[in-house]
């Protein structure tokens, strides 16, 4: 497998702050590959994110050291513009990100900077548009959208860059449940299409349905990596870290601590309908 | 329960046009926990912005505390309904957290011993005391939006109203806040609580108001909104798993629906035992 990105030995500790935001940080994210990373606030989840676009420590100046590759290039010996050409990044905050009088020219301004053609700007608007929902939105003032719908024009704007890695810095966190679901849905679309896809997020049930593998972290580190299904049904650990583990999950872990045989925990609902039926026919 | 909010008609329309409320008819008692919820747009802040005068009616009425808010003040209707922003930057404005709590308090006149008292009750309350000198804008998301909470608290208003407190915050930070909410409502308090957050809404309201393109879809018990799936479908709304794994499970499960982890993992045990 090739890798989309890879991070060696990072430390870095923001200027003026008392403690490094990330310690001694080592990963490989391989391309195609879907990571979810969880933890608490404050474990460095975001600056982890801004690590693999070169804002840390290009624009955002601390202490680092270590080494990056995104998409081939090595963060310190290149601009962000030029690495966010290859990386799309949606940030938490959709306002910080929002700049323009209508959701069209905020699209386009990505692309236009990129100096292309008219028509393929307009492609490019109209395909995002698509993918998030948002088409009948096109000439609409940003500030007159609800938190939600701005969060779809910041992946929109994001995903009119063809980015060949997209990092999403809990996307979902103003939308409603169906709009987070059409997200997730809609990055497993990008995740088909051979895009790499990074994303910060609480919600463990999505992330146990779209997600390959799973990072937790938590004051700085990397405290656990592996498949989605062992870091999920892990419920002790996550509950440690005051992370909410899959329902489907936490309600075996009840079960089991009381004495009931369970062989496999369920991270969907679909797999606790189907234990939780056995187990209570006698199967 | 005395009657607090009523709201009659309410159409609430924006310059430009665009109609967030489009016939509102609801009423809030005394001591309730509400959830609001609804898609993204369909009209949840606009409606809560109406309690404490924020807004106005385009048609309709509002009564807060029988008194029509066309004819109060926002400084006066604040006192009763203190409302927490969905973005906390809109309400944050001091240089330390001491101020910024104190602000509300000063404001009502209160004696600067007493205010001292009550900042140092919320900081405590919202665990923040170890921030009250700290600049607001170094805080994080979460945090802030805890200070925002808190200085709504310190004028003690009788109704508080929190749009989205989740945004930014991890669960453990959400699940305290939304306890500390639940500690005011048995105090007797009422919570009115703007969210997307469907297991929070499980665990901790009592009642659940589901918008839809500016109209009242759903109003009822929290255990029945929860289960009328469809009917959420169409408001973009879906449950918990713990409901839709109940739901698919009702068959072979006794007892009322759950709405908490515990409860149905109480219900799979006792029916393992059967």
């Amino acid at each position: 497998m090739e890798p989309a990105i890879e991070i060696r030995n990072v430390t870095f500790k923001y200027r003026r702050a008392e403690k490094p935001s990330l310690i001694n940080i080592n990963l490989t994210v391989y391309r195609g590959e879907f990571i979810g990373i969880i933890g608490p606030t404050g474990a460095g989840k975001t600056t982890l994110c801004l690590t693999m676009v070169g804002i840390v420590p290009n624009i955002l100046k601390g202490d680092f050291t270590g080494e990056v590759v995104t998409a081939g290039m090595k963060t310190t010996e290149h601009e962000v513009s030029e690495i966010s050409q290859k990386v799309g990044m949606t940030m938490q905050d959709p306002e910080s990100q929002l700049l323009m009088p209508d959701v069209e020219r905020e699209i386009a301004f990505g692309p236009e900077n990129l100096g292309l053609p008219r028509d393929e700007i307009r492609r490019r608007i109209d395909y995002a548009l698509k993918v998030v929902g948002l088409e009948e939105f096109r000439s609409r003032h940003p500030f007159l959208m609800s938190g939600g719908q701005k969060q779809k024009v910041a992946v929109a704007s994001s995903l009119a860059m063809l980015p060949e890695i997209m990092i999403l810095d809990e996307p979902t966190s103003e939308l409603d449940p169906i709009g987070t679901e059409e997200v997730f849905k809609t990055v497993r679309k990008l995740k088909a299409e051979g895009k790499t896809i990074v994303m910060v997020e609480h919600k463990t049930e999505l992330l146990s349905v779209f997600s390959d593998r799973i990072i937790v972290m938590n004051e700085g580190r990397i405290i656990e990596s592996g498949p989605t299904r062992k870091i999920l049904s892990d419920v002790e650990l996550l509950k440690k870290i005051g992370v909410d583990p899959p329902q489907a999950t936490q309600i075996a872990y009840l079960l089991k601590k009381r004495g009931i045989n369970l062989d496999k925990f369920p991270l969907t609902v679909d797999e606790a309908v189907e234990i939780f039926s056995e187990i209570v026919k006698g199967e | 329960m005395e009657e607090i909010i009523r709201v009659e008609g309410l159409w609430h329309v924006y310059p430009g046009g665009v109609e967030a409320l489009r016939g509102v008819d609801l009423t809030i008692k005394q001591g309730e926990f509400i959830a609001i919820i609804g898609q993204n747009g369909s009209g949840k802040t606009t409606l809560v912005k109406h309690f404490n005068g924020l807004l106005k009616p385009t048609r309709g009425k509002v009564y807060v505390y029988g008194i029509d808010t066309t004819k109060a003040s926002t400084y006066e209707l604040s006192r009763k309904v203190g409302y927490v922003f969905q973005n906390p930057d809109h309400q944050i404005y001091s240089d330390s957290v001491y101020d910024e709590v104190a602000f509300g308090p000063r404001n009502l006149g209160f004696p600067e011993d007493e205010i001292k008292e009550i900042v140092k009750h919320v900081l405590e309350e919202l665990e923040l005391s170890e921030y009250v000198e700290t600049p607001p804008f170094m805080l994080g998301k979460g945090l802030r939006q805890r200070l925002a909470v808190a200085s709504i608290l310190a004028m003690k208003p009788e109704v508080l109203v929190v749009d989205e407190p989740t945004t930014g915050q991890d669960w453990k930070e959400c699940v305290k806040l939304v306890e500390f909410m639940d500690r005011l409502n048995k105090e007797g308090h009422t919570i009115i609580m703007v969210t997307h957050n469907m297991k929070l809404v499980s665990m901790f309201a009592k009642r659940v108001i589901v918008m839809k393109d500016g109209r009242i879809l759903l109003d009822g018990p929290t255990e029945e909104v929860m289960y009328n799936i469809e009917t959420l479908r169409e408001a973009y709304i879906k449950p918990p798993d713990v409901v839709l794994i109940d739901y698919r499970l009702r068959n072979l499960l006794d007892g009322k629906p759950s709405l908490r982890v515990e409860d149905l993992a109480e219900k799979i045990y006792q029916a393992c035992k059967r």
